[in-house]
């Protein structure tokens, strides 16, 4: 059996939150001509599409899963601000600009690709002039990208708040969306022991003691952050993963639960 | 505060200013302490924002480098401390009319009970003597610091008789001090000199000799008859003999002002503003913390 592709996925809607209602995750399923699986009938799944051969074997519906051969929107949304400029052995953003070009990858012919910045959505080579902004950013998706279009999202989220919750979940039910949590380079453990001097990406300084206490602060701090915003995107209908500063393209596979 | 060598304050505030320099930019050497993070609000908190250790230990450093500068510079601190050496002498009354009642139960007696708070108030040390005075003066208790023997002697003062003359009392309790120190004299009557030496060149006399005469009359606004003689205070006569010798007058109407009156100059009039070199404690505070702030800079990597 062939590994499954990013493209596969994305349109089988694997790990997509079921947010909407019942029937099928995926957006794109319709009356195609690509069986995909068979799957336990869900309650509003068309009942034109039960395979009764199936039933009888299994001894409940099942439901037949199709794709059309659908033309997709691709859209990325890349935080590019200062605070994504770091990382132990490169930056964050060279991970989530690695993570962007895998999903751009997954186009085929006739596919749509696009890269939303905070004021505007243009094409993916063109550079977005305009300092990042998450509100503005998730704005402009909402109002420029079509219904259905597949919208990763890669950003660190650390202005991300109760504010943006009624915007996620409007975007989450517009469009198929993904988001990449960019994981803390010091995710592991803080290297450093003693006063340790700290400069902010985006300004301001800490000097501050770093013992085996703070550091183990640290650590609790840092992954309920990324499960918090993580829950938060997946309340929102999002599909959720993070970004290892190693492997952009294995972090973007493995949101999408698709191995290496 | 004053100080024996205020140049070397000057000098030393120099110093703290060049070394706190230097200790920031050894600070600033410690590349390896130092790391670029995204979110320094987020760090703060996860960390548990304890960034207080470090600004604790830069004001450590700069306290101990000023107490070090000020122990350096001599520094003398004025102080209420009991006095060491001092001397009182108690001179009470002892003429006809302190039998009167109108003081509780009589004047004599509260006086000798007033005595008894004065010598308890006092703190260690201090040489309390006693004379009694009526036609003349009396050496009751000389000058001593045993508790014990000036509240026996107060039971020694013989009983209410006779005339009032206080510039005989005053003159012996001149006659009886040591030449210099902290001395004082209390003086308790209740009423008008009329034999002996004049009291107002005594406490003149005392005064000049730095020796307050503090006194405090005893009887009701009403006074007493004792022997159909009338018992009054001459109240201006014991202001003038305070205020001349650099003393206070108090009135007591009562055995229980009396009391308070001369417990209160128990404390006062053994505690004076003393100078006292603080130049010891400073060094010694300065330098302790110094080591502290080194050795905890050292083990917590704050210098190379």
């Amino acid at each position: 059996m062939p590994a499954l592709t990013l493209r596969d996925a994305l349109l089988r809607g694997k790990r997509r939150p079921r947010r909407f209602g019942a029937g099928s995750p995926t957006m794109y399923r319709g009356d195609g001509y690509e069986f995909v699986e068979l799957r336990a009938y869900v309650p509003g799944d068309d009942v034109r599409r039960i395979d009764w051969a199936a039933t009888a074997r299994a001894g409940e519906l099942q439901t037949r899963v199709v794709l059309e051969d659908v033309a997709l929107t691709l859209a990325v949304l890349i935080d590019d601000s200062d605070s994504m400029r770091v990382g132990r052995e490169r930056s964050l953003l060279a991970a989530a600009q690695e993570a962007a070009h895998a999903w751009f990858a997954t186009a085929r012919g006739g596919d749509r690709l696009l890269r939303v910045g905070s004021d505007h959505v243009g094409a993916p080579h063109l550079p977005v002039a305009t300092r990042f902004e998450i509100g503005s950013a998730l704005t402009t998706a909402r109002a420029a990208l079509r219904r259905g279009t597949a919208l990763l999202a890669i950003g660190d989220w650390y202005e991300l708040d109760d504010r943006h919750d009624d915007l996620l979940a409007n975007l989450g039910a517009w469009c198929d969306c993904t988001a990449l949590i960019a994981r803390d380079p010091w995710y592991d453990a803080l290297p450093l022991g003693g006063f340790v001097r700290f400069s902010g990406a985006e300004g301001g300084t800490l000097r501050a003691y770093v013992g085996k206490r703070e550091r183990a602060a640290f650590a609790a701090a840092v992954r309920a952050r990324e499960a918090q915003i993580a829950q938060r995107f997946e309340r929102a209908g999002w599909r959720a993963g993070a970004l290892l500063e190693s492997d952009g393209v294995a972090s973007l596979r493995a949101a999408f639960g698709v191995g290496a | 505060m004053s100080f024996d060598r205020p140049w070397l304050l000057a000098l030393g505030a120099i110093a703290v200013f060049v070394l706190t320099l230097l200790y920031r930019r050894a600070q600033g050497r410690v590349s390896a302490q130092a790391l670029r993070y995204s979110n320094i609000a987020f760090l703060r908190g996860a960390l548990g924002a304890r960034d207080w250790m470090a600004r604790s230990l830069g004001a450590a450093w700069i306290v101990a480098l000023c107490a070090l500068a000020v122990g350096v510079a001599g520094p003398h601190l004025r102080l209420p401390l009991p006095v060491a050496d001092g001397s009182v002498f108690i001179c009470i009354d002892t003429s006809g009319s302190m039998a009167s009642t109108d003081v509780s139960p009589t004047r004599a007696a509260a006086a000798q009970s007033a005595a008894r708070a004065f010598v308890e108030e006092s703190p260690p040390g201090i040489k309390i003597g006693l004379i009694s005075f009526s036609g003349d003066a009396e050496l009751i208790s000389p000058l001593s610091a045993n508790r014990e023997s000036i509240l026996a002697a107060i039971d020694q003062i013989p009983a209410p008789n006779g005339a009032t003359a206080i510039g005989d009392a005053l003159r012996l309790a001149a006659s009886q001090f040591p030449p210099a120190g902290h001395r004082v004299v209390i003086l308790i009557t209740d009423g008008v000199n009329n034999t002996g030496v004049d009291p107002q060149e005594m406490a003149q006399y005392l005064g000049d000799h730095h020796v307050p005469v503090y006194t405090i009359g005893i009887g009701t606004a009403n006074g007493d008859v004792i022997g159909g003689e009338e018992s009054t205070i001459d109240e201006n006569a014991l202001e003038s003999y305070a205020s001349v010798s650099g003393g206070a007058y108090a009135r007591a109407q009562n055995a229980t002002e009396l009391r308070d009156a001369l417990a209160r100059l128990g404390r006062e009039t053994t505690i004076a503003q003393q100078s006292v070199s603080a130049s010891l404690g400073f060094v010694l505070a300065g330098a302790g913390l110094l080591i502290v702030t080194m050795l905890s800079a050292l083990a917590t990597g704050r210098l190379p």
